[in-house]
């Protein structure tokens, strides 16, 4: 358990929140053009490194909004939140 | 708003906790992003649409709470009439969602509306709830949207020790019986 600072309700408790992966993941512009093995690495393939990892996170039992989260996965430390649509304040 | 029947119709009182159902309250939400929108709503309920978190505002007749940037929940002090309800979703729905400005949802059927009064309401509150209650109570007006006891809910603290819970209909049977369960041992 742990704690997230919504950007837009403040700091509330993980449980309120949802995971939605790996973040910056950028669509291809002709997906057609793309043989299955790049389709596919595109749409399933995601790093879930040990350490410091860019995430998506939904607060889905509060303001239902997306935001972006830099956070350790080795110890759940939280680097930084972001909204959608911003740069990563870190790199 | 047709048929209203609702699922508790009852009222608990336990040490320095009463817990009733108060309903039929006009309930409506509202989704907008333009700067518009939100003067639209202002002049139209002649209430100042709350645009900071966790806040909102209210007249005599009616409480607007925040949920997101772009979403707010109207509803009224007082029991209504059917036909009352439905002349100001009306009235609402020309205004703003034929216009095109954002849109305009009566979601009276969907959420039941159970008020929570006494010294203790917090410690009920706090048994089955992950949020921090400690700034939240000292705070009239403020509104919150979280889990209690796995259930989706919305909370406006109107005065001191008197708040307003919104739950969805399917869960507020069983939250309703959590509630009078937990109730009995604080």
């Amino acid at each position: 358990m742990f704690l997230i600072n919504c950007p837009y309700c403040g700091e509330r408790d993980q449980s309120e929140f949802s995971a939605g992966g790996e973040a910056h993941i950028i669509r291809p512009k002709q997906p057609t053009e793309l043989s299955d093995d790049q389709w596919a690495e595109y749409l399933f393939m995601r790093k879930n490194i040990k350490g410091v990892q860019f995430e998506r996170w939904n607060h889905a039992h509060g303001c239902r909004k997306w935001f972006n989260m830099v956070r350790d996965t080795s110890n759940d430390k939280i680097h930084a939140v972001y909204k959608m649509g911003e740069k990563p304040p870190i790199k | 708003m047709l048929n209203f029947n609702t699922p508790i119709i009852d009222t608990k009182e336990y040490s320095e906790i009463k817990i009733s159902e108060i309903e039929p309250i006009l309930k409506i939400n509202l989704r907008g992003k333009s700067r518009d929108f939100v003067t639209k709503i202002g002049k139209e309920l002649s209430i100042i649409t709350p645009v900071d978190p966790n806040t909102s505002s209210s007249n005599e007749k009616f409480n607007l709470l925040w949920l997101s940037p772009d979403e707010w929940f109207l509803y009224s002090n007082d029991k209504i009439d059917i036909k009352d309800a439905n002349v100001l979703e009306n009235k609402l729905f020309n205004e703003i969602s034929k216009v095109k400005l954002g849109s305009v949802t009566n979601v009276s059927d969907h959420w039941i509306m159970i008020n929570l009064r006494g010294a203790k309401i917090f410690e009920l509150l706090s048994a089955g709830c992950p949020f921090n209650f400690n700034n939240f109570k000292n705070s009239k007006g403020a509104v919150t949207q979280t889990l209690i006891n796995h259930i989706d809910v919305i909370i406006h603290n109107k005065n001191v020790n008197d708040l307003n819970l919104f739950v969805r209909r399917s869960f507020s049977a069983h939250l309703w019986s959590w509630m009078n369960d937990s109730a009995r041992f604080i």
